[in-house]
């Protein structure tokens, strides 16, 4: 049981609240549960699960790439609400779980992932391990394999979801299962 | 939450609720984590305020000098 009570669907009126509760439903990230917790303040609500949505599933970088990276965080915040979630357009699009795992792994040698790849996934865990290692030279090396704007990109979407994650984890909250219906 | 999650636990939230509605603490949970996320990757891309505290605009050299390092309060600057 979450530390703070979700709101029940019939309490939630707001018509823009209840489409992004739809699409993060669709997507998979987020379930229910946290964005009817957010709807305590649903202006809060509405512009952090936007956020949420835009970061990870817009864009110029692959969805899959921040699937994987989204897992990462969420074991290294220790959230198992976040990290319990999955993507059902990165799994369509052809995602499984043991790339999933290897990405929250030794990913450093493992030939499944590209030299692009291995820089993303390591900018996310050293964001928050060891900041001071993402030094000038680290997003010099970032730049052979991206963008500046998908650098951009992918240090908000990490920056952001990392974020959340810390705060679903002191909420106690986990996955919730299919309703019936 | 950002340097000890585990003491952020149900006892905690129980006394957080002798202080502020559920509404608040939501507002405040989802603040706390935004800038957990946000200034940890502001801190990677080394970048300082646009204007001294005499409301000058510097170049980031001189606010990196300014400001330094570290997070100061502007009251701490101007002093």
């Amino acid at each position: 049981m979450p530390r703070i009570q979700p709101l029940q669907r019939d309490e939630i009126r707001d018509p823009e609240l209840l489409e992004l509760i739809r699409r993060g439903e669709a997507l998979g990230v987020p379930d229910a549960l946290f964005p009817r917790i957010l709807a305590r303040v649903p202006g809060h609500a509405k512009a952090l699960l936007c956020a949420l949505l835009v970061s990870h599933a817009e864009g110029n970088v692959d969805h899959r790439l921040k699937e994987i990276i989204r897992v990462q965080l969420a074991r290294t915040a220790g959230d198992p609400y976040f990290g319990g979630l999955r993507s059902s357009k990165a799994r369509q699009a052809g995602l499984d779980e043991e790339k999933i795992a290897a990405g929250a792994g030794k990913f450093e040698n493992d030939p499944r992932f590209s030299a692009a790849e291995k820089w993303a996934l390591s900018y996310a865990r050293e964001m928050y391990l060891n900041p001071e290692n993402i030094d000038a030279a680290f997003y010099a090396e970032g730049k052979r394999h991206f963008t500046e704007a998908q650098i951009m990109e992918l240090g908000a979407f990490i920056a952001f979801h990392y974020g959340m994650q810390a705060f679903s984890r002191t909420l106690g909250a986990v996955p919730s299962p299919p309703e019936v219906t | 939450m950002a340097l000890d999650p585990d003491k952020v636990d149900a006892s905690f939230y129980g006394e957080l609720r002798r202080h502020y509605s559920e509404e608040e603490i939501v507002e405040l949970g989802a603040f706390i984590g935004f800038n957990i996320g946000y200034h940890t990757f502001f801190g990677t891309l080394k970048f300082y305020p646009m204007f001294a505290p005499d409301g000058r605009l510097v170049s980031q050299e001189e606010s990196a000098r300014i400001y330094g390092a570290a997070p100061a309060s502007l009251a701490a600057a101007t002093k």
